[in-house]
């Protein structure tokens, strides 16, 4: 009896057109847009070359110091490049502002003048590089005083043109102080795809229901006659759950299949701790789905609106609609996370991708098994319950 | 008018739908209003930074955490590892600078510390590095000039206080603008996904076999039947519209009251025209309540996600947005994001954003043409 309601759940649910599209093809589609709308967000976050202008004067060239950051700033050999230069008059470089090919200009009188459009990281940088300069004429200017004031005292001709190499040559000295000890894997789009794989793992919970609803003798009239069947009640659920399960795990498997090979997405490098984790995940959707089967005495269309309802929170609250809620909510209202197992799911995927220990994750697949454990138990505990005098 | 209740009453059973994309919009709209403060003068992007300090009480440590202090936004977090790595993988930090033990003492004995950072890479973390590398060779080159600690930090901070004097062109307050422009380019989502899903929903439920047949034999004439549900349909995008009109008055007071937010209101109602035009074509395509609901999210979310609903146009690969001109959502969002960085209003300078309507009204019209050849279509094959 197992394996023939085995079989027949199998074939009713991948005939069911509208849940074969929420559970299999829905977390494709999302994940495509996904794909769509991240690939070059974190890119654009880095800096690009900044369009500048420069009023080309004779106090700007007079000014060697400022022209010769500049020159190396805007050189195309060099990689540390920030600038792209144009050198032109004061007219030319207030029309290029104003066009908005340059984000500012540079005028050198008897000071250094920015003039930019608006505020703005570019802005900033331009700014930072021009104070940059002169906090190095500063330190020539004192460097240059010092060294004149000691040849001085000590009877020496005073060389110019030397102190100033000098000076260029200690101001040159790379800063190599900086130890830079970050973790290379910070792609917090990832969260996103973490998000849609905890969302398929939920909405396979519509299978379950939908297949729980067809034992339930108050849904329909197949649930009816399963009822009053002489068969165990248990083998028959247990035949129905794992079929849909198993439906669950090849839709999941698709989708891990298209986001590591299509949509190049990194879950870590941990396979087998990634398969348990989606087991995991995908059984506390089944539960979840079953618990609102059982539990909920409305018609199927209520039941399938409030478990899409709690999958979408439960979303929201993982980062699906804003990586930084997890990190929100993770922060402020951290049981919230904890009860919740579509952050369960993030967070173990997070877990593997980015920490080095797997304390973390295995305190997330745990979440998952109670979950699913205390899900069950409600439901059975349910199921047992009901008999019908009539209906 | 009973076709005109009845259609209303269907309505009443989708005020969830309507609701909950309302209640999205007002937390999208609540969420970019917590930007920054607006300001006239240049105003530095000041990157977020969290310091460990393992040299405590040292004068010159001190000093560099205050450097750092003045010129980025100091962040408290727990010191432990695994919540700083997590503040700095969502980004509530881009920077991250520990500070190892002696420091200050190390480098008044003219030693050379190495500090370790941990960075997220982005412009905000380099704008960190640069103020960081700044103080560390401005601190270098007196650390062998200057033995006395306290000349030594007074001389650093003399060095580091110049600033260049920064003019600033634009007089526009970009800061609402953004917020304002960010708020209608989402609204595009709402107002298309509540427009098509629930006027879909209502269409079928005309179009189901049964009410249809007893349609057809009642005495009323077929033409009146279909005006009506139009005008049914007009009015609930029209009350859609105002809708989140009156949100957006609600929200962005100072801006929907001039001359620009009239635009703003008159472009989303272009917009709304366009979407329900977008959901008479697709409920004369389809009739099953089921499928409805995955289209609509198909259409809404694909529309949004690639024409900058979510993600704001600036941050969309240039393959995207060519793919977006085939969406009438592409049209709205750029004109939103023109206004928003339109210097003056007069007819000249509102010309790209009035080409922006003209195509939306475009697209409306292809709709409506498509609409009327399907429906011409699927007539003569229930003739047959």
């Amino acid at each position: 009896m197992f394996w023939h309601n085995f079989k027949y759940s199998f074939k009713t649910l991948l005939k069911n057109k509208t849940l074969v599209f929420w559970t299999l093809l829905f977390p494709i589609i999302l994940g495509i847009f996904f794909h769509l709308a991240f690939s070059d967000i974190e890119k654009k976050e880095t800096l690009d070359l900044i369009d500048i202008a420069v009023v080309s004067n004779d106090a700007f060239h007079e000014n060697k110091l400022l022209a010769e950051t500049l020159r190396v700033l805007s050189d195309d050999k060099n990689e540390q490049r920030l600038f792209q230069t144009s050198y032109v008059s004061l007219a030319k470089a207030q029309k290029l502002l104003k066009e908005n090919k340059v984000i500012g200009y540079v005028l050198v009188d008897e000071d250094i003048h920015l003039t930019v459009n608006s505020n703005g990281v570019d802005e900033t940088v331009f700014a930072f590089v021009m104070d940059e300069i002169k906090v190095k004429q500063k330190m020539m200017e004192a460097f240059t005083r010092e060294e004149t004031i000691t040849k001085y005292s000590q009877g020496e001709l005073v060389d110019y043109e030397k102190i100033y190499r000098q000076a260029s040559q200690l101001l040159q000295q790379d800063t190599d102080v900086i130890h830079d000890i970050s973790n290379q894997n910070l792609s917090y789009t990832m969260i996103e795809y973490y998000t849609l794989i905890a969302m398929a793992c939920l909405y396979g919970g519509m299978l379950a229901m939908y297949i729980t609803n067809y034992k339930l003798a108050n849904m329909n009239c197949v649930g009816k006659r399963t009822s009053i069947s002489p068969v165990s009640k248990g083998t028959m659920l247990l035949g129905s759950l794992c079929a849909s399960y198993l439906i669950q795990l090849i839709g999941l498997l698709l989708l891990f299949l298209f986001t590591i090979f299509v949509l190049h997405v990194d879950y870590g490098n941990h396979l087998l701790a990634m398969i348990l984790l989606a087991c995991c995940g995908s059984l506390a959707g089944l539960s979840l789905g079953i618990v609102v089967a059982t539990l909920i005495k409305t018609n199927e269309n209520a039941k399938t609106g409030i478990l899409i309802a709690i999958t979408m929170c439960g979303c929201f609250f993982s980062g699906m609609m804003g990586i930084t809620m997890k990190y929100i909510i993770d922060k402020n209202i951290p049981l919230l996370n904890k009860l919740n197992p579509a952050s369960m799911i993030t967070d173990g995927f997070y877990a593997l991708y980015y920490y080095d220990h797997f304390d973390r994750f295995l305190f997330d697949v745990i979440s998952l098994l109670l979950f699913s454990l205390v899900m069950m138990i409600l439901s059975f505990h349910e199921l047992r319950r009901q008999t019908y005098d009539h209906i | 008018m009973i076709i005109f209740k009845t259609f209303w009453n269907v309505v009443k059973k989708y005020k969830g739908t309507v609701l909950l994309y309302t209640v999205m919009l007002i937390v999208f709209g609540g969420l970019n209003m917590t930007t920054n403060e607006s300001s006239m003068d240049f105003v530095s992007s000041k990157p977020d930074v969290f310091i460990v300090n393992q040299d405590p009480g040292n004068k010159v440590t001190t000093n560099l955490i205050q450097y750092m202090k003045n010129h980025s936004c100091i962040i408290s977090l727990n010191e432990g590892k695994d919540a700083i790595d997590d503040a700095l993988f969502f980004r509530d930090v881009n920077y991250v600078i520990y500070i190892p033990k002696h420091y200050g003492q190390d480098v008044m004995n003219g030693l050379h510390p190495k500090i370790d950072v941990k960075t997220t890479g982005d412009y905000q973390a380099s704008i960190a590095e640069m103020l960081l590398k700044r103080y560390v060779e401005v601190e270098r080159f007196y650390q062998s000039r200057v033995k006395e600690e306290e000349k030594f930090i007074k001389t650093i901070n003399q060095t580091l206080e110049t600033q260049t004097k920064v003019d600033i062109t634009s007089k526009l307050d970009t800061t609402e603008l953004t917020s304002v422009s960010r708020y209608f380019s989402f609204a595009s989502y709402s107002i298309m996904a509540v427009i098509i899903f629930v006027i879909c929903l209502v269409l079928s439920s005309f179009k189901e076999e049964n009410v249809q047949k007893r349609t057809m034999i009642s005495s009323m004439n077929y033409k009146m039947y279909n005006k009506k549900l139009l005008i049914a349909s007009f009015v609930y995008s029209f009350l859609v519209w105002v809708l989140f009109i009156l949100l957006a008055i609600f929200m962005f007071k100072g801006t929907m009251f001039t001359i620009r937010g009239f635009i703003y209101m008159f472009g989303a109602l272009v917009f709304t025209f366009c979407s329900l035009t977008l959901a008479l074509f697709i409920s004369t395509l389809i009739k099953s309540k089921e499928a409805i609901n995955g289209i609509v999210n198909v259409i809404a979310l694909g529309s949004a996600f690639l024409c900058g609903a979510f993600v704001p146009r600036e941050f969309l690969p240039q393959s995207v947005l060519t793919l977006a001109h085939i969406f009438p959502s592409y049209y709205y969002i750029y004109s939103n994001d023109l206004l928003k960085t339109m210097e003056t209003i007069s007819i000249h300078t509102l010309k790209p954003v009035l080409f922006q309507y003209l195509m939306l009204l475009v697209f409306a019209f292809v709709f409506i043409l498509c609409n009327n050849m399907i429906s011409k279509y699927k007539q003569k094959l229930d003739r047959l």
